[in-house]
């Protein structure tokens, strides 16, 4: 698989050994890939509702306040490309249910992939444990939740021939190889899921949705004289496979090659503070790190945040006004519903520089008084959900991009962007530059390479002091990595310019 | 040396694995493989003394590898049922059609297979065994000590207790049959201190495959404590090039880059820094990374690798010479090289060039003799961002730390970068510590890079 650009904390939550056993963990679920090896008709529900009542009522048997059944189906296909040959063609299926119970601010968690009634039942008395009362064991009723639709796949990914999804990644491989003879080795990547959940709670919600996902991606090496540069390149989303017809993998082949070849002959970033353009797209993985993450409602709620207890603060320029939307059409980190049966949401998190709002899941919304976000997401039935991003994005503004890069003397213009991470209580973060130039008296010039930018979230949001016409969101690239868990995100920004940024580099 | 008679658990992956590929032979496999896991894990965290949550599960799977004339098909599921493992078969021999033949697709046989015994790892029966009240206790200690260290830590990010239990079989048509099982336990604690404003978090955390061998918890937070408090206040330094210095940890983070540097499928495509370098020095003769499947006590210590070959110990950098790359079968055959017995697996991919034990060897300077020699410099204790680059040699991460005046622990750092190429800084490196504890599978002790670039204000 090629490189993915990803983005995460710092948390940790086990120390992982790194060994065998602990990685295995969370294989198969949820990150990027779907594909059932047989077409087959319209899913009967994955569990019969009378059962998902006796779960509920069992789980909340020992006083719970709050008890909630979580059901996933999720069929996967990967395609893998290297040295011009398809490598791998893979097909698996995963289905689970995860059963939390709640009570005040303790939750209890327990899962399994054996769906017969007496293994759920165990598993629901496990969770029940981290009550002590009793109470009459009896079903909870529910009834269905409607929801929006904004990701309407008409064939489900699972149901695509594999030998289509092969075919793109060799045209891609083939595109990026024709571009130019330095492009050495490339390395391709396509993989979807089609994951059906379904989720029902004491609260008597039920929710059910099918989220298909699909991404290509494809990286290249270009090798120059007693050098290597990477690129990297692809998209996807909430889409139906026809997709692919416009956002074509030659395209996508194309794009990865010229980045490497761009980058041949760079000459060091140049260390120290200094303006900085981002180009628009995938650099809103700055908005990600920045702010996203100190804003999801866990670490407000323990207070570990710097953004916790700032609300109606001014903590960013105020050209700088942050949405997190989980209603945008086909986006990666679009949500019908979230994985604890509440509906997506468009949420303002900083306007015009003044801190608005935080990101909700259930639990946290509980515990302070708030109501939802539709923020609550999980990696898969293995695990409990947390406050999640999903499309993070800039509002645009109204500087074109030519007048912003021409209005910067000394700089350096960042065009592609690789991974980001933040400690979200002293708020450093850095995202990686994979791509970038000098601007010298308003031109870009040179490429450079091995740059980082690292700062600080709110300063560096206060040092925001252009931002362009031309919002765009990222091709669909994303993956979020938080305690553990990897959930698909989107982000987004306009050109913008940061004064005063911190560049790591070897340069002088 | 033929292996011991499996445990329970074992034997019943060995038996569904086998069952597996004699399914996908009689749906047409030319060579077939399965491997197969099973795991149960339980964990407990505290917050203010309290239960925060208790969570419990048990999982399994299976995946299976398919090759027909050279063409590779892999399929995975948990359905153990006769028709689960039969949609497997059928789906992996389906798929094997459609890939693009590749006479490097073969499964290990002969000699290569086996079962070290010196890998057979720690079991700890205790750790099987071990109450829910003893994790809730651990956990508690953890955060009560950190409390206590320091009257600036009041908020925790985490705080936890677990363990795990693991069993894993591989069985081909080539021969290969083999289990290994492993427990795990573990102790973390990530306080966050305050001061004039400011939020500074750490974490700490013991993990060991006997319960013997984990660290008191009320050390672990005592620990976590102490490195959080130590980063308040912390401001920019200055764009400089001066020595630098990682703690242990970090030391692990930067070894665990040169990985994939010295991955045998990356070094071969020329796509490694190291590649065209083998035999020749790469670093200075105090210098030797090994990684070892046998290592006594180590957290990855395995009898076998995840395709069934014999684990075993390879030296890939000998005082300062670089000697090995790490090889699975697939890329060994593609080099004409032997697999070195790395081929990492979990049951829902195929499997990859991985790491063991992978690890630093110990130098002869103390951690404090490192720091002294420094007039001025950075030490390392957090680290943000992937950092090292094998394709291109360049390496640049955020970096949080402690600055070094005249040969002290100065004052805190934060928001700077620490930026080098990867081989001057494998050849800068002028000093190892005799701290080399391994807390992860990853590890090494203390180290110093002669100059490198940070970037602040």
């Amino acid at each position: 698989m090629p490189a993915t650009p990803r983005t995460r904390t710092s948390r940790r939550r086990i120390a992982s050994p790194a060994a065998r056993a602990p990685a295995s963990r969370s294989r198969g679920s949820a990150n990027g890939v779907a594909g059932r090896p047989s077409a087959a008709p319209a899913p009967a529900r994955l569990l019969p509702l009378p059962l998902v009542e006796k779960l509920l009522g069992a789980a909340s048997a020992r006083g719970a306040e709050f008890a909630e059944v979580y059901v996933e189906r999720s069929t996967t296909t990967a395609v893998s490309l290297d040295e011009g040959k398809i490598r791998s063609a893979q097909v698996g299926s995963v289905t689970g249910v995860g059963i939390r119970a709640i009570r005040g601010a303790q939750v209890g968690y327990a899962y399994s992939d054996d769906l017969d009634e007496a293994a759920l039942l165990r598993t629901a008395q496990t969770a029940a444990l981290i009550a002590d009362g009793t109470r009459e064991v009896s079903p909870q009723a529910v009834s269905r939740r409607p929801l929006p639709q904004h990701y309407a796949v008409k064939t489900p990914l699972a149901e695509v021939d594999v030998a289509r999804k092969i075919a793109l990644v060799s045209r891609a491989d083939v595109a990026a190889r024709g571009y130019d003879r330095r492009i050495r080795q490339v390395m391709g990547g396509y993989a979807d899921q089609t994951r059906e959940i379904l989720v029902a709670n004491t609260l008597g919600h039920f929710a059910e949705d099918r989220q298909d996902l699909c991404r290509l991606g494809i990286q290249c090496v270009a090798f120059g004289k007693d050098e290597r540069r990477t690129g990297f390149y692809g998209g996807g989303g909430r889409v139906d496979f026809r997709f692919f017809d416009d956002f074509s993998p030659e395209q996508v082949g194309r794009e990865a090659a010229r980045q490497a070849v761009a980058t041949l002959g760079a000459v060091p970033a140049p260390a120290g503070p200094q303006t900085v353009v981002l180009a628009p797209g995938w650099s809103g993985i700055l908005l990600h790190e920045a702010v996203g993450h100190g804003l999801e409602a866990d670490f407000i709620r323990k207070g570990t945040s710097l953004f916790a207890g700032k609300l109606g603060e001014k903590v960013a320029s105020e050209l700088v006004t942050v949405i997190d939307d989980g209603t945008v059409a086909n986006a990666r980190g679009s949500l019908n519903v979230d994985d604890e049966g509440n509906p997506g949401e468009r949420k303002v998190l900083i306007e015009k520089g003044v801190l608005k709002g935080y990101l909700y899941d259930h639990l946290s919304a509980q515990l302070t008084g708030q109501r939802s976000t539709g923020s609550g997401r999980r990696q898969s039935f293995r695990h409990a959900p947390l406050p999640r991003m999903t499309n993070t994005y800039l509002a645009q503004g109204d500087a074109t991009p030519d007048e912003i890069v021409g209005g910067v003397r000394k700089g350096l213009y960042c065009r592609q962007f690789g991974g980001g991470q933040v400690d979200i209580s002293n708020g450093n973060f850095v995202f990686e530059i994979s791509e970038a130039y000098l601007i010298e008296d308003g031109e870009i010039t040179k490429p450079v390479r091995g740059a980082m930018l690292i700062g600080v979230g709110p300063e560096a949001l206060k040092n925001v002091s252009q931002v362009g016409c031309d919002a765009s969101h990222d091709p669909g690239l994303g993956t979020c990595g938080k305690d553990g868990q990897s959930v698909p995100v989107g982000v987004g920004l306009p050109t913008v310019r940061i004064d005063g940024m911190t560049v790591g580099g070897t340069g002088s | 040396m033929p292996a011991p008679p499996p445990d329970a658990g074992s034997a019943q992956l060995l038996d569904v694995a086998a069952r597996l590929v004699e399914l996908a032979r009689k749906a047409g496999a030319g060579e077939a493989e399965a491997y197969a896991e099973s795991s149960r894990e339980a964990s407990v965290r505290v917050r203010d003394g309290e239960v925060e949550e208790l969570s419990q599960a048990t999982s399994k799977g299976v995946g299976l590898r398919v090759i027909g004339k050279g063409r590779l098909g892999f399929a995975y599921g948990t359905d153990f049922s006769r028709d689960g493992l039969r949609r497997i078969a059928e789906s992996a021999v389906a798929l094997s059609r459609l890939s693009a033949k590749d006479e490097n697709n073969a499964l290990p046989r002969g000699a290569v297979l086996g079962f070290n015994p010196e890998g057979t790892g720690d079991y700890d029966p205790a750790i099987e065994q071990l109450d829910p009240a003893w994790k809730l206790a651990a956990a508690r200690e953890a955060e009560r000590a950190a409390k206590g260290a320091d009257p600036r830590v009041r908020k925790f990010d985490s705080t936890g207790a677990g363990d795990y239990l693991a069993h894993a079989a591989v069985v081909s048509s080539r021969g290969a049959a083999g289990a290994s099982r492993a427990t795990y336990v573990s102790v973390d604690c990530s306080p966050v201190a305050e001061e004039n404003g400011q939020l500074q978090t750490s974490s700490w955390s013991d993990t060991r495959r006997t319960l013997a061998a984990l660290e008191q918890p009320e050390q672990i937070g005592r620990t976590a404590a102490l490195r959080a408090t130590r980063m308040l206040g912390a401001r920019k330094a200055k764009t400089q090039r001066v020595p630098v210095v990682l703690d242990p940890r970090m030391a692990a983070g930067f070894i665990g880059g040169l990985a994939a540097a010295v991955n045998g499928n990356l070094v071969y495509k020329k796509s490694s820094f190291l590649g065209a370098l083998k035999g020749e020095r790469v670093a200075p003769e105090t210098f030797t990374l090994v990684d070892d499947a046998t290592l006594p006590r180590g957290l990855a210590t395995r009898p076998l690798d995840g395709e069934g070959v014999a684990s075993r110990r390879t030296v890939v950098i000998e005082r300062g010479i670089l000697r090995e790359f790490l090889y699975d079968a697939w890329a060994a055959r593609k080099a004409s090289a032997r697999s070195t017995g790395s081929a990492q697996r979990g049951w829902g991919s195929l499997p990859a060039i991985g790491t063991s034990n992978f690890f630093l060897e110990r130098g002869t300077a103390t951690p404090e003799e490192i720091v002294r020699g420094v007039k001025q410099g950075l030490y390392v204790t957090a680290m943000l961002g992937r950092g090292a680059d094998v394709v291109t040699g360049d390496y640049s991460r955020g970096a949080n730390g402690i600055w070094i005046e005249n040969g002290e622990l100065a004052w805190p750092v934060q928001e700077v970068t620490v930026s080098g190429s990867l081989l001057e800084m494998l050849r800068g490196v002028d000093a190892i510590g005799t701290d080399l504890e391994h807390r992860s599978s990853t590890a090494a002790p203390t180290i110093r890079f002669a100059e490198l670039t940070v970037s602040g204000s």
